[in-house]
């Protein structure tokens, strides 16, 4: 199979292990009975989904693999026995064991690593023990469920037969040939699984040549198969006839197989019973002696049921059907629901397409050259200071807009699928700490761009580990500090002003803030007589090499995590924060911005430069004038309507440089006034004085490159309608400093960045 | 922007045990760069100077969309700038960093020649006697009597240095 194929299949397989893995997690909370069993229905149509896709690649590991899984939950269907928590994980772990055989055969490899056998052998053996039996019996009880209500009890005496092969007994329907299926290719596609040792043709069926209608399949096979594989069983030979099992009688006999079985499949066969037999004989399947047995107790058998003896002789085809069908009513239904789910799924899939994620990155970035582009247009036009053509040019750049917010709505991806993936961590780590630990999840809804989403998922990953292993109480502390004895864990999305956050909050023990100061006084990250406010201890905790967990576990602790974190968020252009109060809980909120690619801004001068502010973060734009400023010419602080904004220059950050030639000053400019541009950032305002307010532009962001890797203040560039290349400013890390330096000069302490 | 000399591949891979490489001047002195590295060669202009960056990062410039980097490269070497003319240019090159291809753009006084240079022409850096770091010297070559700076851009351009010295300054309040 080719490449492309095998990609189809692993990626359907990971949707479908999704889904199993959401199954089996909701698994987890159902009390309903009704429900349990719809669950593992479902868990049984993906794995078998899985096990018939990978049947037609012939990926024989992962098909052996579900079909154990697959017993196991028949089972269960069946009522034998209920879900328990360890199954679940048994499950749970078989799931992410698929997972690995998928990823193994897309990487093309015929054999396992020794570690994914063993895996494998483990699993099989847990898994076997719920069947009751090893793992080699499966496939052999199977085989008796098929045959097994004609199974006599007077024969007990005569065990296997000597056959130490699987004997395949074919009877090609009428139609065959007229649904395109050719009988000889399913018989030399068995060759790819093992060897036919002997092929006996039966051609009783065929007609007079006068009868003979060419489109018509009238041909039987007996074949005696030797698997190659030790460990084939008799769903792998039956998928090789998966496309045909509807209208032809196929009897598969494992080696071995009790004689009643032979007489069962003799008496289901439309052929003389006396010549089955002889043909049994002729390809090996049958010694003479066990033939003659054979006939014999069928003999017995057929007095006892003599009225449907006539039947028997030559059964019509529809009525064998309906016998195997109720049979294996359990494979119909779950080809139904295979069916119906396939039905669903193309519904769905006409709704949405798979697209090549480089090909979405082209179009963002060339609608990112767009708006450059229209912009510099923009530009020429109102120079031009033609009314037609400005007109025209509104409705470009209109229209520009709605192109660059579909584009950009197209990598939108709500953040759902991401918090469910943490069901599973919780549950998993709550086991290994013994916790009892509830997620609630709310805002899965929110969406954010796919590239953010992916890279969020580990540091993420960390914060919930983090909250359940250091965060929520071991039960008996909660118990004496009177809480409910489960703990809580939240995920919480939600957009505000301009950035997604996203919170994740625990009902724990909250940080104790004098651990924290004494950790970092021994670690040195502080000196003593520091004072700090409760927003910078707890930004100590992001520092490398920081936990304040006694005990490392196995989990968290290492004090690895939480600077990796804050780097990671870092990176995304995010800031992370923390809140937290003793015996309460802890709140660590993570702020992202919207998109990567291309934002509102609003154009301001400094000097002979030009900066960027990303427009959802500016609140208002207020003249700095003498009634605003006071008395104090020094004074870093205004009173805005009551309230304390402080403020900087930017021109103090950013230095003064003159106004280049090409840098054209509007009239407002001459007239200089100082303006300030209040902004807001996680609950905090600050000003900053600019020269001269230019008005919004839409900002495709140029990341800079490796060589500003260490700049702060700045957060990327973008390209003006001029050409020119103007500085995007880095609004959280500016507020931080103005809000800081504020403190400062109060209180003179080291900054702890 | 006019381009001036473009492209490295343009001008044939060296043959045998010789290189080509352009030659430059900067201040006083003629240097020589590895063509294989040179992306383009455009006239100085329209550079956005980024804050809080040390002195010899001049800024950025808008390369057909892209924002590449420019280093004042007498700046770099000799903590001195030299004055800008007509002929003042920039190199823009092409660094691989970490695996990451980087462009960075350089400002030379004015731009010569690419010359053919054998290899058993080019000298080991001397450990004495220049103004520049040894460090950014990979050898000398001597071409029709004259003395040519051979430059070893990676240790020139590395990100590592590039981006340290451009740490935060200290904040005026």
């Amino acid at each position: 199979m080719s490449d492309d194929h095998l990609q189809v299949f692993s990626e359907e397989a990971e949707d479908l292990l999704g889904l199993a893995e959401q199954a089996l997690l909701s698994l987890d909370d159902l009390e309903n009975e009704a429900d349990t069993l719809d669950c593992v229905n479902d868990l049984f149509r993906t794995f078998h989904t899985i096990k018939g896709a990978a049947g037609l690649f012939g990926l024989d590991p992962i098909v052996d693999f579900t079909h154990i899984v697959e017993s196991v939950l028949v089972k269960i269907r069946e009522g034998e026995f209920g879900v328990d928590e360890d199954m679940v994980s048994l499950f749970l772990l078989s799931r992410d064991h698929l997972e690995q055989l998928v990823e193994h055969a897309l990487n093309g490899e015929e054999s396992l690593t020794t570690e994914l056998a063993t895996n494998n052998q483990d699993l099989v053996t847990k898994l076997s023990i719920y069947l009751g039996e090893s793992a080699e019996d499966v496939a052999l009880k199977r085989a008796d469920i098929v045959t097994g209500e004609l199974q006599l009890t007077e024969d007990d005496d005569t065990l296997g037969v000597i056959n130490e092969n699987w004997h395949i007994s074919l009877r090609f329907g009428p139609s065959v040939l007229k649904n395109g299926m050719d009988p000889v290719s399913f018989i030399s596609y068995l060759l790819r699984i093992g060897e036919l040792e002997s092929v006996v043709l039966i051609d009783d069926a065929l007609p007079s040549w006068d009868e003979l209608d060419p489109e018509v399949c009238y041909l039987g096979f007996e074949i005696k198969f030797i698997a190659t594989d030790a460990d084939t069983n008799k769903e792998t030979i039956e998928d090789v006839f998966e496309f045909v099992q509807d209208d032809c009688i196929i009897n598969i006999l494992p080696p071995h197989s009790h004689i009643s079985d032979y007489i069962s499949m003799i008496d289901s066969l439309p052929e003389e019973d006396m010549r089955i037999g002889d043909i049994l004989v002729a390809c090996g399947a049958l010694t003479e002696h066990e033939k003659e047995n054979a006939l014999n107790t069928q003999d017995k058998f057929t007095d006892a049921v003599i009225a449907a003896g006539e039947e028997q002789r030559a059964p019509p085809l529809g009525k064998i059907a309906v016998e195997q069908q109720t049979v294996q009513q359990e494979v119909v239904d779950a080809a139904l629901k295979k069916q119906s789910k396939l039905k669903q799924q193309r519904a769905n899939s006409q709704q949405s397409i798979r697209v090549n994620a480089l090909k979405l990155e082209s179009l963002v970035n060339l609608v990112g050259e767009l708006v450059i582009g229209s912009a510099n247009s923009e530009l020429n036009a109102r120079r031009l200071d033609d009314a037609n053509l400005n007109e025209a040019m509104e409705n470009l750049l209109r229209l520009v807009e709605e192109v660059r917010d579909t584009a950009l709505g197209l990598r939108m991806v709500q953040i759902g699928e991401t918090f469910n993936r943490f069901k599973r961590v919780v549950r998993e780590v709550s086991l290994d700490t013994g916790k009892d630990i509830d997620l609630l999840i709310s805002g899965a809804e929110t969406e954010l761009d796919k590239t953010l989403i992916e890279k969020i998922g580990d540091p993420l990953m960390h914060l919930v580990r983090n909250a359940i292993d250091h965060g929520i109480e071991a039960p008996s502390d909660r118990e004496a500090a009177g809480k409910p004895l489960k703990g809580t864990v939240k995920l919480d999305a939600f957009h505000d002003s301009g950035s997604i956050v996203i919170q994740i909050t625990d009902d724990g023990g909250g940080l104790s803030k004098e651990k924290i100061l004494n950790k970092a006084l021994e670690k040195g990250l502080i000196q003593e007589n520091q004072t700090l406010s409760d927003q910078e201890i707890y930004r100590l905790i992001f520092q490398a090499g920081f936990s304040t967990a006694d005990a490392v576990s196995n989990i968290s602790g290492r004090g690895v995590g939480m600077d990796v974190v804050r780097k990671n968020i870092e990176a995304l252009r995010g800031h992370v924060e923390l809140e937290s109060e003793v015996g309460v809980g802890s709140t660590i909120s993570i702020r992202l911005p919207l998109t990567l690619a291309i934002i509102d801004g609003f154009q301001v001068r400094v000097g002979g430069a030009h900066y960027i502010i990303p427009l959802e973060m500016v609140d208002e734009c207020i003249e700095l004038n003498e009634a605003l400023r006071g008395e104090d010419e020094q004074a870093n602080y205004v009173n805005l309507r009551g309230e304390i904004l402080p403020f900087m220059h930017l021109k103090d950050m950013f230095g003064d440089k003159p106004l280049s030639e090409n840098t054209e000053l509007s009239d407002a400019a001459d007239k200089h006034r100082d303006n300030i541009i209040v902004v807001r950032f996680a609950g905090k305002k600050a000003g900053f004085v600019v020269d001269e307010l230019l008005g919004e532009h839409q900002t495709v962001i140029k990341p800079l490159g490796k060589v500003f890797q260490n700049l702060r203040g700045i957060s990327g560039t973008t390209i003006l309608g001029s050409g020119e290349v103007a500085m995007i400013i880095d609004i959280p890390e500016m507020v931080n400093r103005v809000v800081n330096s504020d403190k400062q000069n109060f209180v003179s302490s080291q900054s702890i960045h | 922007m006019q381009e001036i000399a473009i492209d490295a591949e343009g001008l044939g891979v060296s043959s045998g045990d010789s290189a080509q490489y352009l030659t430059f001047i900067l201040g006083s002195k003629v240097y020589g760069l590895e063509i294989l590295n040179i992306k383009e060669i455009i006239e100085y202009g329209d550079v956005t100077e980024v804050p809080m960056m040390p002195d010899f990062i001049s800024g950025v410039i808008n390369l057909r969309g892209s924002v590449v980097p420019v280093i004042d490269l007498s700046k770099r070497f000799t903590g001195e700038s030299t004055p800008h003319t007509k002929r003042t240019s920039i190199i823009i090159l092409e660094v691989t960093n970490d695996d990451l291809r980087i462009e960075v753009g350089v400002t030379v006084d004015m731009v010569n020649e690419v010359l053919d240079i054998q290899a058993n022409d080019i000298e080991p850096s001397p450990d004495l006697g220049s103004q520049i770091q040894t460090s950014f010297i990979c050898g000398m070559a001597k071409v029709e009597g004259k003395l040519l700076i051979l430059l070893d851009i990676k240790n020139v351009l590395s990100i590592e240095e590039l981006s340290q010295v451009g740490g935060v300054q200290s904040m005026v309040t």
